[in-house]
């Protein structure tokens, strides 16, 4: 019933398909830079006259069609010179566009920041791009830029202080967030435990965050998708940059291999701040490194062949007792095909891969844990006409998720091996999406995403009574474990449980005169994975889990409404958004749950359910020395567990509410929950030599628990609690600030230099990482100890390229 | 032995934190009683040492005062074929010495109220039933036998900092059936285990202590039988008690124990206490057998 259902939608649509006027051509084409042939990304191709245009797609092509005539065209990019150029379109043209950047000197002054600005008459709502050059600009801990850290700027979008891996957007978890990179999945985003995102900010070129209105060719994660591309490599010359920073240093060199056809990019990073670490104790280590590499060739007007990987990890050992390795490697082979001036496809394959190792000596044994997946994509991009553009395409991800596996390290360690039970998943979809502007007002973005989420058998399944892997006491009102009853082997060829989710997706848009809007969208979402993660941030030992017999998938439902505008003629934007949202079978765990190495996770999760809603307010200054922007979130994140009803599991009771489910059932703050989250950014350009930056943030404090009594039990002195996350942290903010020199000798030489200097915590505020309580030895008497990660950090960075 | 895996994580974050006492003006509650009733039962002895501590809690910077509970009862027995204990032995509880909040087998009674070691076997169900400021409490739990040590010795290794004693445990798991184990390292540091990747093996591991202990101090190593309860407990006073510094903690939860209010449950119209959540007494009654090893500091 639901697949005729799908199919019946999908013919909805064909109506606006059936080709319309006569004597229409179209033009196409790619927009590069001129200097390195890199395609860009969302260059606006606008035609004046018909006060219409296009924007290039993720591989910087275009293709628009317009009735026969004379037109006026400007193509524009931040930081490029415009492009203005009549064309007579009296056949099917293809042309290419090379923009240059502006000139060294002027660059700073006078960016028409067109990427970062919000495009007033697209229906897309709820995304914020951030380009490479304001990534690197942004002041951060230790001047190293980071793409993640920056994302914290934006409206909407918190993490759980310094040191904590990840971001959440819009009130949603760590989690939920896709995060892609040249289109493969990236499960772990940060390096040493989160004092670094994964992505090297030189082989960045273009970075889109969608916090709601997510376009039906994005699904898997119920929050937000972060699409990060790689550079191509410049095809046209050899060109290296890098830079020497205070933990790491940076080389990327790329050049072409065949001039104008085939290019290469390698970019490495690695820190070396475990030298420092002697200092405070000899024998501890703990670095990261990663590898970006890319080629692409085009072969010839119609194909390009992509190849690219990424290859990263973390390194921590202690002592030698143990050793920690963890980190991500993607590989993938993209093929971009041009059927018509009109129909563009991408057909990407994707092998991903997260690993986890650690080598426990004093316990004598090893332990490795991952995820592994392969995934097809085909995505086609079908320019009808100016009004309306078709994406379509399907998707199919295939996964091998290892919880654990132990070996003993030594002949004399008493460990037995153990593989912890593997799972076997495959998660396929298909989309249509459709970009219609019905008038010169109203614009429409709607889609439909259908996903099947096929969850395999597997060597080891344990079976329950009454299959409740969870059990609870009504007296002392626990959860515990169950006891399976029988262990059965289905076969990894068999099916425990298939989900199925239609996903459909709407975003309208009415401007007003071209200077102001209103949106609206509505984002429905399936998620089939789960982080099996009860810390306030997760740690990257954490594993993944497929949804099954006992997991349902996370549903979403986002609702978002804004108001756009245009302020000076674009020399101010000004947005602002509501939303609300709410998510099924959020899991919650059992209290005192062990995540980590269980073989059994359905016996220590419930489900749940989370919800989110607030407002966001964004002004940008697009112009001038002075450029900035001021955001601020008024928001509630909360989630709950209610008891189950047992009659579920078949079990009589003759009551619904025999379970009490966690926290008492009762909604609370989850620890991502601020209230209030305001974030100033400004850069000034001072002269042709100094450019300044500043930023500055204020958030709640993180919610957090205070013990309302302790007792003794054998001699250890436990705290305990009331409900969950009714106390908050002191409220965090800090100002960072940071100066670029521009030496005046990079005048018209091959070298050029740059030296960062930053000032990370500029008050020295000492935010509370959390605040815990322990019996002092000396008095033995309670206290209340506030920890906090970074006091006042200077940095100094040196970036050159030739 | 899952927790073993964590110290990565906190390790990295000790060396980069830094720490301060702060003033947190903390919300406060009634009194609840506290039972602090780990019977540890050592076969070689005749007669099971039971001593049961009463107290009630305070705001969290004050110290737990002794109670004094209007009556305390174990009663024991093996269940029959259908879980119902049909004879059941009693042993009526005292306080010591007045004032003490210390309760042991009443010796003013009219017959000896004393448990013998002989009948804590494998299958006994244990009852305690106190009166408290009116209300009535219950626990039950099931005696847990365990393995004695094959070896206890002293290591030189080092975790995070130089001058940490490091303690190696040495035992061989039972084959065949799911164990868990609870070990008491004195002053408070206790750890929860159970076999899942060491079964019937014989296991070795290191245990730092968090204390600094100088050479020359005498510790008592013991080991202990548990029930998965009491080693879920256990285990979830350790992680609650554990510092460790910040973004990596668990979400919290009061750790309940098995000692539960029944003064309501009529079993006509109340049956359990879903809808009384907050009526419960901290702490633990269980009865567990023990085997203890000492070891003087190098």
């Amino acid at each position: 019933m639901s697949k005729r259902h799908f199919i019946s939608s999908l013919l909805l649509i064909f109506p606006f398909i059936v080709l319309q006027a006569q004597q229409k051509y179209t033009l196409s084409g790619t927009v590069s830079e001129a200097n390195s042939n890199e395609t860009l990304i969302g260059v606006t191709i606008a035609f004046p006259s018909l006060k219409t245009g296009v924007t290039t797609n993720e591989y910087g092509f275009y293709s628009i069609t317009l009735p026969e005539g004379e037109y006026n065209i400007v193509v524009s990019y931040l930081g490029f010179q415009d492009v203005r150029e009549t064309i007579t379109l009296n056949k099917d043209i293809k042309k290419d566009f090379n923009l240059l950047e502006k000139a060294e000197e002027l660059e700073e002054v006078v960016v028409t920041d067109d990427a970062e600005r919000l495009d007033i008459r697209k229906p897309q709502m709820s995304v914020n791009t951030l380009a490479a050059q304001t990534i690197k600009q942004i002041p951060v801990v230790l001047g190293e830029a980071d793409v993640i850290k920056s994302l914290l700027l934006l409206p909407g979008v918190t993490n759980a202080g310094e040191a904590s891996s990840g971001f959440n957007v819009r009130g949603g978890a760590v989690d939920q967030n896709l995060i892609l990179l040249d289109e493969a999945v990236v499960f772990n985003s940060s390096h040493l435990f989160g004092f670094f995102s994964v992505f090297n900010p030189d082989a960045i070129k273009d970075v889109k965050l969608f916090k709601g209105g997510i376009p039906s060719r994005y699904g898997g994660r119920v929050s937000s998708v972060l699409e990060i591309f790689q550079k191509e490599g410049n095809s046209k010359e050899f060109k290296v940059n890098g830079g020497i920073g205070a933990v790491a240093s940076r080389l990327l060199l790329e050049g072409p291999i065949e001039k104008e056809r085939t290019a290469f990019l390698v970019g490495g990073r690695a820190s070396y701040a475990h030298l420092f670490l002697p200092l405070f104790n000899v024998d501890d280590k703990a670095y990261f490194y990663d590898l970006n590499t890319k080629i692409n060739h085009k072969i010839n007007d119609r194909n390009s062949i992509f190849l690219s990987g990424y290859f990263g990890r973390d390194l921590f050992s202690i002592n030698d007792s143990f050793i920690n390795t963890y980190g991500n490697a993607v590989g993938n082979f993209r093929w971009n095909h041009l059927f018509s001036d009109k129909l563009f496809s991408n057909l990407s394959l994707i092998y991903s891969d997260y690993f986890y190792g650690l080598e426990l000596d004093f316990v004598g044994f090893d332990w490795d844990s991952g995820i592994q997946n392969f995934n097809v994509k085909y995505d086609l991009k079908h320019y009808i006409n100016d009004k309306l553009q078709l994406n379509y395409g399907l998707n199919n991800i295939y996964y091998v998720f290892n919880p654990g596996k132990i070996r003993p390290n030594s002949p004399d360690s008493g460990i037995v091996e153990e593989q912890l039970t593997k799972k076997y998943a495959n998660e396929n979809a298909i989309y249509v999406d459709v970009e219609h502007k019905i008038s010169e007002s109203l614009s429409v973005e709607y889609g439909l995403r259908a996903s099947q989420f096929n969850r395999f058998g597997q060597d080891q399944f344990f079976v329950y009574e009454n299959n409740n892997p969870v059990l609870f006491d009504p007296f002392t009102l626990v959860y515990k474990e169950a006891v399976p009853i029988d262990t059965i082997n289905p076969g990894r060829g068999g099916t425990l449980k298939k989900f199925f989710n239609l996903e459909p997706r709407v975003s309208v848009s009415y401007n007003f005169n071209g200077q102001s809007s209103i949106k609206a969208s509505y984002t429905r979402l399936a998620q089939y994975l789960h982080l099996l993660s009860n810390t306030s941030s997760p740690t990257p030992l954490d594993v993944w889990t497929p949804s099954g017999p006992f997991v349902e998938p996370q549903l979403l439902n986002q609702y978002a409404a804004g108001y756009f505008m245009n302020i000076k003629g674009g020399r101010y934007t000004f947005e602002t958004e509501a939303f609300f949202k709410d998510i099924e079978n959020r899991i919650d765990y059992i209290d005192g749950a062990d995540l980590i190495a269980n073989n059994a996770i359905e016996q220590v999760i419930l489900n749940g359910e989370a919800r989110a809603y607030g407002i966001e307010f964004l002004l940008r200054k697009n112009e001038g020395r002075l450029k900035g922007w001021l955001a601020y979130t008024l928001s509630r994140s909360e989630q709950r567990t209610p008891g189950r009803d047992l009659s579920a599991f078949g079990i009589d009771t003759g009551r619904s509410d025999l379970e009490t489910g966690i926290n008492f059932g009762e909604w609370y703050s989850t620890p991502y929950d601020k209230t209030h989250d305001l974030a100033v950014y400004g850069s000034y350009d001072l002269d042709d030599r100094w450019d300044l930056n500043a930023n500055f943030i204020y958030q709640t404090g993180q919610p957090t628990n205070y013990p309302v009594g302790q007792f003794e039990f054998q001699g250890i002195t436990v705290p305990y609690y009331g409900l969950r996350n009714k106390e908050r942290l002191p409220d965090y903010h800090r100002l960072d600030v940071s100066a670029t020199l521009t030496p005046r000798n990079n005048k018209g030489r091959r070298w050029q230099s740059e030296w960062v200097f930053s000032i990370y915590n500029v008050y020295a505020r000492k935010n509370a990482a959390s605040i815990n309580f322990r019996e002092n030895e000396d008095t033995g008497r309670n206290e209340a100890i506030r920890t906090s990660i970074f006091g006042i950090i200077p940095a100094v960075t040196y970036n050159f390229k030739f | 032995m899952r927790k073993i895996l964590y110290p990565a994580v906190l390790g990295f974050l000790m060396l980069c934190s830094c720490e301060d006492v702060v003033n947190v003006d903390l919300p406060n509650e009634e009194p609840r009683l506290i039972v602090d009733g780990l019977l540890r039962v050592d076969k070689s002895q005749e007669y099971v040492n039971v001593e049961i501590t009463m107290k009630e809690t305070s705001n969290f910077f004050e110290e737990n005062q002794p109670t004094q509970v209007e009556s305390a009862v174990i009663a024991y027995g093996m269940p029959d074929e259908f879980g119902e204990l049909t004879s059941l032995a009693f042993s009526s509880l005292a306080e010591r010495e007045p004032g003490s909040g210390v309760y042991i087998p009443d010796p003013n009674f009219s017959s000896d109220q004393r448990i013998r070691t002989a009948a804590a076997e494998p299958g006994v169900v244990f009852i305690l039933q106190i009166t408290h400021k009116g209300r009535d409490y219950f626990a039950r739990t099931e005696y847990a036998p365990t393995v004695p040590m094959d070896d206890l010795v002293q290591g030189d290794n080092t975790l995070f900092d130089e001058d940490e004693t490091e303690m190696i445990v040495t035992f061989t798991d039972t084959p065949d059936q799911n164990d868990y184990y609870v070990f008491d390292f004195g002053f408070g540091e206790f750890l929860a285990l159970d076999d899942q990747f060491f079964q019937g093996q014989q296991f070795q591991f290191s245990y730092f202590y968090q204390k600094k202990l100088q050479p020359g101090d005498e510790v008592t190593v013991s080991i202990l039988g548990a029930t998965q309860d009491f080693h879920n407990y256990v285990d979830l006073l350790v992680e609650q008690t554990q510092n460790n510094g910040g973004v990596f903690e668990t979400p919290i939860s009061t750790a309940r124990g098995n000692v539960f209010d029944v003064t309501d449950l009529d079993n006509i119209d109340v049956f359990d206490n879903v809808e009384q959540p907050e009526l419960f007494a901290l702490g633990y009654f269980a009865v567990a057998q023990e085997f203890e090893r000492t070891l003087t500091i190098q």
